[in-house]
């Protein structure tokens, strides 16, 4: 067998296309559609993107819990700036950008300085900017976006692909670049692979670990302004949870959730496989409830794989002759 | 000029350590030791378990920092501090037993990595890396692909890789930690070539390592530590086998003989116990009132066959005979019913729960069987049991409500002694039992086992500490390699014999 045809991604994409296979089978009028496709596409832009931020954290074996809510105050915080100070687009997504960093270094700050574990860390974060987003908007939903915005995000380029795409092109482009190109990218990976090992050989594991929090900010931040842009309003409540989808996104694509292994390849994988088995699921007339438990029950499998790998190769460890 | 097998060796020193000691909070490590390689010279450094070979190496890569007054020279320059990094630029690398690789990373960024990282880019040159991986693995001689992720390549090609990084580093002295454990025979003779080759460049080579026969084929020079003192430095030519073992045994600390007072009838029975990868054809008997030590050297496969006996560690085949009946163990809470109770290495993380008083931690096991007709628990019974084992094993201060963690190393080991003697056991399995306390303590810790022995119970001792495995043992089986490589009586055997059936095979097994 091929190298490639052993990859968790192979199998990925395997299974997304058995997924459009038997949809095809079922529905093919309403699916094989072009609209169909960029609605699938614009409705799964902004978990694509927040998903290039969480890549890079779950491959040094960290989780960022806090993205929902990185998501909500970056879209809030973007939009007030939008409204209050200037509608200028390239400016509203610096706005967006900026507060996700902001929010995301306190992640950074609280997993790489302090050390808390990072399931803690970004679990109390989540809480606080949650409450701050209530605070700022009392719950109420932020229609009065300037017109010049909504109407950029309703732009089309060569009649039917949405401009958001572009978004996600960039940020799938960045993201490969740093994890191939950079030292700091090599470093997530040596970090998630043997964390001792990393510092050992000379890696600044703090300084890594900051960086990638703060860059999944980031990714909030495009991703909060992104949504904003396509709906032209901000619904404070409506990121609520998302992060589930994001870490389900990533782990599906691949990713071992205990770190070291995973690709930009395979999260945009693992996003059309939750993509596709939700439109199919819709299309195909299954009551919602089975998409929840399926999409639950498909995480659960690709994080028990990692798992029983990991244990299969503890129980092939030979013993005798270490003396 | 020393010489080995036509290896003219370079006599020009490359590091000088003296009076190198290392003192952690209960024990001395390393005490004045010395150690001189010279360029292009392969040494070994040897000694038992716990001699201090890995605090000294330790030390070298700048991991541990030795006690004030040690003086390091590499090439002549007097090394005030050394650090991770620091004793990298020296040109001192060393193989640790897991290779401190990255399997998900391409071999050729675990050899170039190191280097990289060092110019301070922040862009990766995938180019000049795999250039400076290539030359590497050149430079010894074998093929191996370097874009491939070094989790799946073979062990031993993965050790051939952390060579390369070293000589990326451009290492002059290559420390290996054990790096044979795990080679096959044709993968051993490809480590020596290559290491003979690059003795050739000048770079010298320190093995630390168990495998006596093996030792004798590459190195030319040995430095012996015992109980980390150095005993000294001796070239190939003028040792052999028995030499080496009464160096390395040759002891300071000896504790009183204390002899069983009379075994009783077979207690349990273990024949030709056999896990793949663990141990083969283990076979021994336990009577009541018998110490049976498990000796050898870490690794051998003691730890495994106890675990087996406790029902944490599945065997593939075998029979284990407990009074009589024929019985599968299958968990410890089976074993614990069975009335096998196991005190295993690591009491710390293992044994008790430090942040919980002594009363708690002696209870625990038997939490369970102390509840009111409620089924809530019985305080008065509780103090009433952990009170009356607080006294047998005679821990002081005896002081139920002290939290376990401000006990003694030793009295830490009576707490979960007396834990596992509230289960009632009438076998008790005991993994280095005196591990990390002090020789007072040791005695102490001998005399509680004698007298639950005496009381009838069969314990069974895992022990690499000689002077203990001498004078508490009635019988005493040696491990070598997953096997029994000889059986002792207590009474009669000595150190030296010990020794050989830990370090050499038996000319009887294959």
């Amino acid at each position: 067998m091929k190298h490639w045809v052993k990859t968790k991604e192979f199998m990925v994409l395997m299974i997304v296309l058995t997924i459009i296979i038997i949809v095809s089978i079922g529905n093919g009028k309403a699916f094989l559609t072009t609209e169909n496709f960029f609605d699938i596409l614009k409705s799964n832009l902004i978990l694509a993107i927040a998903a290039m931020g969480m890549l890079p954290i779950i491959l040094t074996g960290g989780i960022d819990v806090s993205v929902g809510a990185m998501m909500g105050c970056a879209s809030v915080l973007s939009a007030q700036w939008m409204i209050n100070v200037t509608g200028n687009i390239p400016l509203a997504f610096a706005a967006g950008a900026l507060s996700g960093i902001l929010l995301g270094s306190v992640n950074g700050f609280l997993v790489a300085i302090l050390k808390i574990p990072p399931i803690v860390a970004t679990l109390g974060t989540a809480s606080v900017y949650m409450g701050l987003m209530s605070y700022i908007t009392n719950g109420n939903w932020i229609s009065n976006i300037p017109a010049g915005f909504v109407a950029f995000g309703k732009q089309y380029v060569f009649g039917y692909i949405p401009v958001q795409i572009f978004f996600l092109v960039a940020m799938a482009i960045l993201t490969w670049w740093i994890l191939k190109y950079t030292f700091l990218g090599r470093g997530v990976f040596a970090v998630g692979g043997n964390m001792v090992s990393a510092e050992r050989i000379g890696f600044n594991v703090k300084k890594i670990q900051f960086l990638l929090y703060a860059y999944a900010g980031f990714a909030c931040g495009i991703a909060a302004v992104v949504r904003t842009s396509i709906f032209g309003q901000v619904d404070p409540k409506t990121f609520t949870g998302f992060e589930l989808k994001v870490i389900g996104a990533v782990v599906v694509g691949g990713a071992s959730i205990n770190g070291g292994y995973g690709s930009v390849f395979g999260t945009l994988l693992g996003v059309a496989l939750m993509a596709l088995l939700e439109n199919g699921m819709i299309l195909l007339r299954i009551p919602t409830f089975w998409q929840k438990i399926l999409i639950g029950a498909i995480i659960l499998a690709a994080v028990s794989i990692d798992f029983i790998r990991a244990k299969r190769a503890e129980a092939k460890k030979i013993i005798v002759d270490v003396t | 000029m020393l010489s080995n097998g036509g290896i003219i060796v370079n006599q020009e020193v490359f590091l000088q350590v003296k009076q190198v000691s290392k003192t952690f909070p209960s024990v001395k490590a390393l005490d004045h030791v010395q150690m001189i390689v010279h360029k292009g010279e392969v040494h070994a450094l040897i000694g038992e378990n716990g001699a201090g070979k890995s605090t000294l190496i330790k030390i070298l890569a700048g991991v541990y920092e030795p006690d004030l007054g040690a003086e390091i020279e590499i090439e002549g320059q007097c090394i005030e501090k050394l650090s991770p990094i620091t004793s990298v630029r020296h040109g001192i690398s060393i193989i640790f037993q897991d290779f401190s690789l990255f399997a998900n990373l391409t071999v050729a960024e675990n050899i170039a990595m190191g280097g990289a990282i060092e110019s301070g880019n922040a862009i990766v040159n995938w180019k000049e890396m795999s250039v400076i991986a290539k030359h590497s693995i050149e430079r010894l001689g074998v093929d191996i692909p370097i874009d491939v992720p070094l989790g799946t390549l073979s062990v031993a090609k993965q050790q051939l890789v952390a060579i390369a990084r070293s000589l990326a580093c451009k290492a002059k002295l290559i420390i290996m930690d054990e790096p044979t454990s795990a080679l096959s025979k044709g993968e051993v003779d490809l480590l020596f070539t290559i290491i003979r080759n690059l003795q050739k460049d000048g770079i010298a080579v320190v093995f630390v390592s168990h495998k006596l026969e093996e030792l004798f084929e590459v190195c030319e020079t040995f430095t012996v530590l015992r109980d980390g003192k150095y005993i000294g430095t001796y070239p190939a030519s003028e040792m052999d086998n028995n030499k080496l073992i009464s160096l390395m045994v040759g002891r300071s600390v000896t504790f009183d003989r204390m002899p069983s007072k009379g075994i009783g009838e077979t207690l349990l029975e273990v024949k030709n116990l056999t896990k793949a990868g663990n141990y083969k054809d283990i076979s021994f008997e336990l009577h009541r009132s018998e110490i049976l030590c498990i000796t050898g050297l870490v690794g051998a496969g003691r730890t495994e066959v106890v675990q087996s006996l406790f029902g944490l560690n599945k065997p593939d085949s075998g029979e284990i005979i407990l009074e009589g009946k024929s019985v599968k163990i299958t968990t410890p809470e089976h074993a614990v019913k069975l009335g096998i109770a196991f005190v295993p290495e690591s009491r710390q993380t293992q044994g008790l729960v430090l942040r919980q008083n002594m009363r708690d931690n002696i209870l625990l096991p038997i939490l369970n069987e102390l509840v009111n007709k409620f089924g809530l628990l019985d305080h008065k019974a509780l103090e009433a049991e952990s009170d009356k084992w607080i006294k047998e094993i005679n821990i002081i201060p005896a002081v139920p409500e002290m939290l376990a963690g401000q006990f003694s190393g030793g009295n830490q080991q009576r707490i979960v002694i007396g834990k596992w003697l509230a289960t009632n056991p009438k076998i008790l399995i005991i993994d280095e039992p005196t591990n990390g306390i002090d020789v007072g303590a040791k005695s102490e810790i001998h005399k509680l086992l004698r007298f639950l022995a005496d009381k009838g119970m069969g314990i069974i001792m895992i022990s690499s500490e000689l002077p203990e495995v001498l004078a508490i043992s009635d019988r005493i089986l040696v491990m070598r390699r997953g096997r029994i490589n000889g059986v002792f009586e207590g009474e009669t055997v000595d150190s030296e014999s010990i020794m050989n059936k830990a370090f050499l095979a038996d000319k009887n097994i294959k």
